[in-house]
């Protein structure tokens, strides 16, 4: 019965307790709860009216519910003395904007670029690049397109005016032109990222522009093959995209693979059964690929088919294309914040 | 180029349909560029007789036609005003779909039943003309199908192949497709390659001459005589339209229906325009001479140079060889004996001249990418046929110099390496299958000893071979397959993470991030001032706007600071690239950060100072602590002279910072004030790698102590807070300006002072502000308000 009695006690001032919304409040509920002539005082005074067994048991609970009180009563004060007695002047308007620092944003190419060199970095790839001005020799002749080469014609290139002594000067019209200079230096093993811009002489439209980010993979070493491109280029592609996606190899020509491919992944938006996006087709066309033509090697001075390799070049606006719907290849290159900003 | 369905299907055989062998080309040979599908849906027109012809009793602009379609006559109602009775034209019967879907229905036009369509050239879908019913010829007959008589293959579909170089040399004919269309379907190629022998026929009329044997390498002539100048046959025609070229006359369709089918361009002269006189006609092939003139049979006066190649009469240039024939050589409707010519040369040469004439021909383009010599015989021999034929043609004699006979060549395969390569064992049965079809002959010793036939002159080496072996098996059969690689990490790019590091550090400081070309214009260098010396330029620039390579970044932020202020009126951005210059005759690449800035309202160079404290945000967040900035003695063209300054890392100049010069920025119409900084990221980028190192935290409090001034016209604040820290010593934490009145050169500075051993007492702080105060006063001239 008294047990009861406590526990009802305590109940009625955890409900109490919301209701008080000033010190004066308080003060009466402290008065009402723990006041000389409150009921619970009141009972705790007969007490001693009890077996010895029994008080003892009930006084336990009765001090412990007593500090419980003291502790609801002195929370509240805390709570109104940190808020101020009255909260409806504090009350702020939580909707308004808020004041915000201008952030800045970068060109979506950047990203795209960071996303492909991370993915890269983690499969252990070195991140490597070359000047942007080449000589005819890096540009053509040590990717087995010697002068008069009907391939070069596949590539516009914008040449320079002045020369480096007797040699022509172009701007580079692919990232192929660091392969040869690296494994000039260095022996396979090897696996390295040429991201960079290249330059073409096309005409512009909204898929081409002159001016153009280029992004090539080459790998060497013994023993590779056609099936480790399909998977790197898979792994890859299914990181970048975040899904899984399929490569196919199609037969291509470039002067310095052979084989060559042109390679096309399934379309990022159906995986592959058609829709819209790829209009149809289930398969987007991303870039050119091969295995490393042998003449290549033997011009940075490997022993003919001592190793194999595999190389891949393609273009880094197509995929930002891609990732982001971007139809228009000349918005990267237009410096319009209105373009940037939603990046 | 373009190819014609019909004619691949003759020569391989296949029983594939359009699509189907585009999908097989698609994936083990080259990229199909088109398909245009011809119109099979013709079949329901036929020739219909027009009987008779009653104008409509309700509809004053039409009439009723009786016509007679052969097995019955129809009641047609038609608008067009051009009917006669007797004339024969195109009926579409009920339930022919015409092209754009439209079906004939049987139908009542105004009250009269009508059973089909009288059709105009548009209907037809083979061209324009709505103006009246397409009229057939006197020879069509009622009931027949009315396709023949339409002048178009509509049963034929087109092919646009895109052919890369390697290939040009076989795949640019409808013989090479065809041969590898057989190969993809593991079909021997019917077509009798083989079988094409020149006959054995001297010509007593002929006598050829090759000056230079390493520009000509083989040289057929052949005289025909009888010859009958007149129209192609249909089938002729159609084949050369199909594949885009205009028919001529006979002899000349001929040359290119054999171009089209085996690759081989070919050439015909009038013989008698040609000899000298009444002698033997006599081909000499050699260089011009330096300045030699001549004129091509498009009109065109061109001058030549010793490079330039000639097929001469031995006096007069007859033909720029393999380029274009000359005006005065050609076949014309008179001409009754002809000289034919099947030739090979070479292709560098070829190449060579048509670039420097800026010519560009049928013939130019496949001799430029090599043919295979013993093609011309072939060629020869199917020219000679089709002109018997259409052209009543008697072969009177052949010339054939040929002075170094090219032979198949052969190619070591190792199998073992194949497999490797492709990551995949081609079952041996195949791979020699795929071979054979190839038209090589193998020889299995260790290696695989291949005899390549000559009419595929890119197969020189056994990665060729097993590229060949790889796209016909089919690339996908190929599994991928994860590489097998030693662990190791990869090495940092150091400078690809710096300069993230300085993209993340600009974004936050709300910087936009643009990407500019690598070029731009004369204008340019004469709005800013530069001089063309300093840049590279391009020998081809796409326009005048975009000739020069950049040796600055400026002009082109400019620009983007210019359009952007038409949708903004305040602008952070950056640049991150490359300027290129030539130093020491060597090219030479800089990699630069450039940052603009514009304020709204600038009335107090609040902009400069703005951007000024980016760039000390940016050097304090890489921790690079011992930035100066200073004035330059030299200024820079383009900025504005008084308010500029070298950026500079313990007396290493690293970039600058300062306004665009007023005039400049008129010349780009550009109203507002921007700033902009210039930092060369290599530069920095080796300062930033040093580590921060930590120094201890002073135990003992810091007080800080404000002096008020008013400063004299030309002292400098750097002056002051050196002049701060000198006197002070080692008790001089810091010193910073918190207040400036620009107009009354008014200052307010804060020092920071404590000792690291011991508490300040408030008289030694005392005592070291008077005599900050008064070395102030003494060298500087300020006036300490006090």
């Amino acid at each position: 019965m008294f047990i009861e009695k406590i526990e009802k006690i305590k109940e009625q001032i955890s409900q109490d307790i919301l209701k008080i919304k000033d010190n004066q409040a308080l003060f009466e509920l402290e008065k009402k709860y723990l006041g000389r002539k409150s009921e619970f005082v009141g009972f705790l005074k007969n007490l001693k009216n009890l077996a010895p067994e029994e008080r003892k048991q009930i006084g336990e609970l009765a001090n412990k519910t007593k500090l419980e009180i003291l502790n609801i009563i002195n929370g509240k004060k805390a709570d109104l003395s940190k808020t101020g007695s009255d909260m409806e002047k504090e009350r702020i308007d939580v909707t308004i904007p808020g004041k915000k620092r201008s952030v800045g944003h970068l060109n979506p190419i950047s990203i795209v670029r960071r996303d492909i060199e991370d993915i890269f970095t983690g499969m252990g790839f070195e991140i490597v690049d070359g000047p942007e001005i080449e000589t005819e020799f890096y540009n053509f002749d040590a990717l087995n397109m010697p002068a008069d080469h009907p391939a070069r014609e596949m590539q516009d290139t914008f040449w320079l005016k002045d020369k480096k002594g007797e040699e022509n000067l172009a701007m580079r019209s692919q990232t192929s032109a660091v392969q040869a200079k690296y494994m000039e230096k260095h022996k396979p093993p090897l696996r390295i990222i040429v991201p960079g811009k290249c330059f073409r002489r096309e005409a512009t439209d909204t898929t081409h522009d002159h001016t153009f980010y280029q992004f090539e993979a080459l790998v060497a070493g013994e023993n590779i093959n056609v099936g480790h491109l399909k998977q790197v280029a898979q792994d890859f592609f299914s990181q970048f995209f975040q899904k899984e996606i399929k490569v196919r190899l199609r037969p291509s020509y470039f002067p310095f693979t052979e084989p060559s491919f042109e390679f096309d992944i399934t379309c990022t938006v159906c995986g592959g059964v058609g829709c819209r996006a790829c209009k149809y087709n289930k398969w987007l066309e991303l870039g050119g690929a091969g295995m490393v033509n042998q003449s290549v090697f033997e011009a940075v001075g490997y022993k003919r088919n001592q190793y194999t390799g595999f190389a891949w070049g393609f273009g880094l606006e197509r995929l930002a294309m891609m990732k982001y719907k971007i139809d228009d290849v000349r918005l990267f290159h237009s410096g319009d914040l209105r373009f940037i900003r939603q990046f | 180029m373009k190819y014609s369905y019909n004619w691949l299907k003759d020569l391989s055989q296949t029983k594939l349909s359009p699509e189907k062998v585009a999908e097989l080309l698609t994936m083990h040979s080259f990229e199909i560029e088109g398909l245009e599908k011809g119109n099979n849906n013709l079949g329901g027109i036929v020739v219909g007789e027009i009987l008779e012809i009653k104008k409509h009793p309700n509809a004053d602009r039409l009439h009723v036609a009786k016509v007679n379609i052969g097995k019955e006559k129809l009641q047609i109602v038609c608008g067009a005003p051009n009917i006669v009775v007797g004339q024969k034209v195109p009926v579409a019967t009920v339930g022919t779909i015409l092209p754009g879907n439209f079906e004939i229905k049987e139908a009542e036009i105004r009250g009269v039943k009508s059973f089909g369509m009288l059709c105009a050239q548009d209907e037809l879908g083979i061209g324009k003309d709505h103006s009246g019913i397409f009229i057939l010829g006197e020879k069509a007959k009622a009931g027949e199908l009315a396709q023949k008589y339409l002048g178009i293959n509509n049963n034929d579909s087109v092919l646009e192949i895109k052919v890369l170089p390697d290939r040009a040399h076989d795949i640019l004919s409808h013989v090479g497709v065809a041969r590898e269309l057989s190969i993809l379907e593991k079909k021997n190629f019917s077509y009798a390659f083989d079988d094409l022998i020149l006959p054995k026929k001297n010509s007593k009329k002929l006598k050829v001459e090759i000056e230079d044997k390493d520009l000509c390498k083989r040289y057929i002539g052949a005289v025909m005589e009888n010859i009958t100048i007149k129209d192609s046959p249909g089938w002729l025609k159609d084949r050369l339209e199909i594949c885009g070229l205009r028919s001529i006359n006979n002899v000349v369709d001929a040359t290119n229906y054999v171009m089209l089918e085996l690759g081989q361009p070919l050439h015909a002269f009038d013989l008698e325009k040609i000899k000298v006189q009444n002698e033997k006609c006599n081909i000499v092939v050699r260089r011009a001479k330096n300045k030699e003139e001549m004129i091509l049979l498009d009109d065109r006066e061109i001058k030549l140079d010793e490079n330039n190649l000639l097929i001469t009469n031995g006096d007069d240039a007859l033909a720029l060889a393999g380029i274009m024939g000359g005006k005065n050589s050609g076949i014309t409707e008179n001409t009754k004996t002809i000289v034919l010519e099947a030739a090979s040369f070479n292709a560098v040469n070829i190449r060579r001249t048509r670039m420097a004439l800026g010519l560009n021909t049928d013939s130019s383009y496949r001799f430029e990418k090599d043919i295979d010599p013993n093609l011309t015989e072939k060629a020869m021999v199917r020219l000679l046929e089709i002109l018997e034929h259409i052209a009543d043609g008697k072969i009177e004699g052949i010339v054939d110099i040929y002075p170094k006979k090219i032979n198949s060549w052969a190619v070591k395969l190792d199998l073992k390496y194949a497999n490797q390569l492709l990551g995949e064992k081609v079952p041996e049965k195949e791979l020699l299958n795929i071979l054979n079809l190839l038209g090589i002959r193998v020889k299995k010793k260790k290696l695989l000893e291949c005899a390549i036939p000559t009419y595929r002159l890119d197969l020189r080496t056994q990665e060729d071979l097993i590229e060949d072996i790889g796209r016909i098996w089919g690339y996908e059969k190929i599994v991928p397959r994860p590489m097998i690689a030693e662990v190791l990490p990869a090495k940092l790019n150091e400078q690809v993470f710096f300069e993230r590091k300085m993209q993340d550090i600009l974004i936050g400081l709300g910087f936009d991030e643009m990407y500019n070309y690598s070029f731009y214009g004369a204008d340019d260098l004469k709005k800013t001032g530069l001089s063309d010396g300093e840049h590279l330029q391009l020998a081809n620039p796409m326009n005048p706007d975009q000739e020069f390579v950049r040796a600055y970044m400026v002009p082109n932020i400019l620009k983007n600071v210019r359009e952007n202020l038409k949708n903004f009126s305040e602008i952070c951005i950056f640049e991150i690239g490359k300027c290129y210059m030539l130093k020491n005759n060597e090219p030479a690449e800089e990699r630069n950060l450039i940052l603009a800035k514009v304020l709204e309202k600038d009335s107090n160079s609040e902009t400069f100072y703005d951007l000024k404290g980016v760039v000390e945000d940016v050097f304090e967040a890489l921790n690079v602590r011992n930035a100066e900035f200073l004035e330059m003695e030299k200024p820079i063209a383009f900025m504005n002279p008084g308010r500029m300054a070298k950026i500079s890392l313990g007396g290493n100049v690293i970039g600058f910072i300062g306004e665009i010069k007023q005039s400049v920025l008129a010349s780009y119409k550009i109203s507002k004030r921007p700033v902009i900084a210039k930092i060369n990221l290599e530069k920095l980028g080796e300062v930033a790698k040093n580590l921060t190192e930590y120094k201890s935290i002073n135990k003992f409090p810091v007080v800080s102590r404000d002096i008020s001034m008013i400063v004299p016209n030309g002292v400098k604040y750097a002056e002051i807070e050196a002049l701060v820290k000198k006197t002070g010593g080692e008790l001089v934490d810091s010193v910073s300006l918190f207040d400036r009145f620009e107009a009354k050169n008014s200052m307010a500075i804060r020092i920071e002072m404590s000792a690291k051993d011991r508490t300040l007492e408030s008289a030694e702080i005392d005592a070291m502000m008077e005599k900050i105060v008064f070395k102030l006063e003494k060298d500087l001239k300020i006036e300490v308000r006090k």
